[in-house]
């Protein structure tokens, strides 16, 4: 435990040290304000369908998915193959941690820092409770389909991580990656059958946001969010093993 | 200690160690020679758990490093060949960072940041951003991790490349130093420093062990008959006369060239012709301006194992294909490049 603690702890401070978080930080912010203002202007329209601002800010619109398209894999792509390239993995692997606990560490980290460029974005809760009525459920539950979308992100970004000693070959898997499964929620509405439905109900990424930002929160989406992280998250301690084998 | 059993490394078709035994006891220090791509990296890097061995084992103060690696690992500490350290954290933070790693409790990690820092003479840089380290300190940071948590046995990869000559000085003191209550497992190129530092020495080649010994028992054994050098003014028979001194086996003209005058006499182990070749140069009246044992160098020990003829190449069993070191150097020399930047 204390290994994963001290992975965690020298990650997260390799993100705040570093100038490309606070890039990110800044064009996380930028876009979101922006998606922020369109919702915001869009729905005071008076022609325009009633809806709650914060319903559609979580999900609801194209760039909600842009911006993670873009982050995961900035976030990501260091994680391990930067430790492959320098050759640190060696210093790294012969101290007493397993592989698993490296993994852990460093997930827990970047899941901390994607929490953290969410946290700014509680002001425009904020700001519309000091306009109008802010019904909070819904709130949250937008925040924990937030996080348990990006749980499942992240860790196919760290997986794709530690497959390569390029970043820039991690970043692409993770895009790779990403866009069928970004695709597969919005040809949701393209299937028939109740079968068919059913299952991409729970699989699609955009109905699950959807229903969170409703303030639904399904169990069975949970699990399967859950159990994709750790599955890949897995991958990536047995891709990291698999390393010393070459 | 530490103890290799049988310890084999295949990569694909190519076997990089063949079936290597050793110890290294408490209080030793032990020197590990070869040319590139004889395996060294690669037998390192078994000993340390970093890459598991196609077969044989291996046990680290009593402990497999297979069975409980953990175990094995806290008693181990290891300075690779290629130091690879987070740049953008302070030596002090990231010596903290590693003590987290080894498990220590934050008082003990204290002192013994305190105490690496002093012993690898890091105390100016403490506080310094590691990525604008020189080499030298670069490397002594690493010294400094492998002997942090204070293990029993300790693996250094080339500890003094880099090093300005001062500091080669004082960190030859230190693993001295360090020699005498641990386990010590060192591989260099500085063959002197082998020589200085080292109980005993194993020099390996293409994955073999070829020869093991303290470094005497290596240059008695290694080379042919022991020699004398000698250097005579005005002595135009010298030749003829050397060559008649009993238990003198050979006399070859001077090694040294340009030196007029320099002889090269090879004798019989168990004879020693200097006192013979003195006599012989006052009778005749010639001028002995140097006379002086040849001692072998572990550098021609080393260089006489290692080189193959292509001769050698067709008589040695097992022998590697041609293409094959390249793969080995291609695993090992990879990083380095790449760190470099």
């Amino acid at each position: 435990m204390k290994a994963v603690w001290a992975t965690y702890l020298r990650e997260l401070r390799a993100y705040f040290f570093s100038p490309l978080a606070y890039l990110v930080l800044f064009f996380f912010l930028v876009i979101n304000g922006i998606t922020f203002y369109i919702v915001v202007a869009s729905l005071s329209d008076p022609r325009s369908p009633a809806g709650q601002p914060l319903e559609l800010f979580f999900g609801g619109t194209f760039l909600f998915w842009l911006v993670l398209l873009f982050i995961t894999p900035v976030l990501t792509m260091r994680l391990i193959s930067e430790e492959l390239r320098s050759g640190s993995v060696e210093v790294l692997m012969t101290a007493p941690i397993t592989e698993g606990q490296v993994v852990a560490g460093k997930y827990l980290a970047v899941l901390t820092f994607y929490a953290f460029l969410w946290a700014p974005t509680l002001a425009y809760a904020g700001i519309i409770a000091y306009n109008a009525k802010v019904d909070w459920g819904p709130v949250a539950a937008g925040y924990v389909g937030v996080l348990s979308l990006g749980a499942l992100l992240l860790a196919m970004g760290t997986f794709a991580s530690s497959v390569t000693k390029s970043q820039l070959v991690a970043a692409m898997i993770t895009v790779a990656l990403l866009i069928p499964l970004f695709l597969f929620g919005l040809v949701e509405s393209l299937f028939n059958g109740d079968l068919a439905k059913q299952v991409i109900g729970v699989v699609g990424l955009a109905s699950h946001m959807e229903e969170m930002a409703k303030g639904i929160i399904d169990t069975r989406r949970l699990v399967f969010y859950i159990s994709w992280t750790w599955f890949f998250l897995f991958l990536a301690s047995r891709a990291l093993e698999d390393k010393k084998w070459r | 200690m530490i103890e290799a059993q049988n310890l084999t490394r295949r990569y694909g078709d190519f076997t990089a160690v063949h079936g290597i035994s050793f110890s290294v006891n408490e209080g030793e220090i032990v020197g590990m020679l070869g040319p590139n791509g004889a395996g060294k990296t690669t037998t390192i890097r078994m000993i340390t758990g970093f890459l598991p061995p196609t077969g044989g084992r291996v046990t680290v103060a009593g402990k497999d490093l297979f069975e409980s690696p953990r175990e094995a690992r806290r008693q181990l500490g290891y300075l690779p060949e290629n130091v690879a350290l987070y740049g953008e954290m302070r030596v002090e933070e990231y010596l903290a960072y590693r003590a987290r790693l080894e498990g220590l409790s934050r008082a003990d990690a204290r002192e013994a940041i305190g105490d690496a820092v002093e012993r690898c003479l890091l105390t100016d840089v403490r506080h310094q951003l590691i990525g604008t380290l020189s080499k030298g300190y670069r490397q002594r940071v690493g010294l400094a991790t492998a002997i942090l948590h204070r293990p029993s046995t300790l693996v250094l990869d080339e500890p003094t490349v880099g090093l300005d000559p001062k500091q080669i000085i004082a960190i030859r003191e230190l693993i001295r130093e360090l020699g005498r209550q641990r386990t010590l497992l060192l591989s260099t190129h500085i063959l002197p420093e082998v020589e200085l530092l080292c109980n005993r020495v194993m020099i390996i080649d293409r994955g073999r062990i070829v020869a093991e010994g303290t470094p005497e028992e290596l240059r008695e054994r290694s080379v042919g008959n022991p020699a004398v050098r000698v250097t005579l003014k005005n002595a135009p028979d010298a030749a003829a006369i050397l060559g008649s001194v009993p238990g003198v086996a050979a006399v070859h003209p001077g090694r040294s060239s340009g030196i007029e005058g320099g002889w090269l006499v090879e004798h019989t182990a168990g004879t020693d012709p200097r006192e013979e070749i003195f006599r012989a140069a006052v009778a005749r009246g010639w001028v002995l301006l140097e006379m002086a044992r040849e001692r072998t160098t572990l550098e021609d020990i080393f260089v006489r194992l290692t080189t193959h003829d292509q001769a050698g190449e067709a008589a040695a069993p097992e022998a590697p294909v041609e293409v094959s070191p390249a793969l080995v150097d291609d695993g090992n020399d990879v990083d380095e490049k790449e760190t470099a930047s």
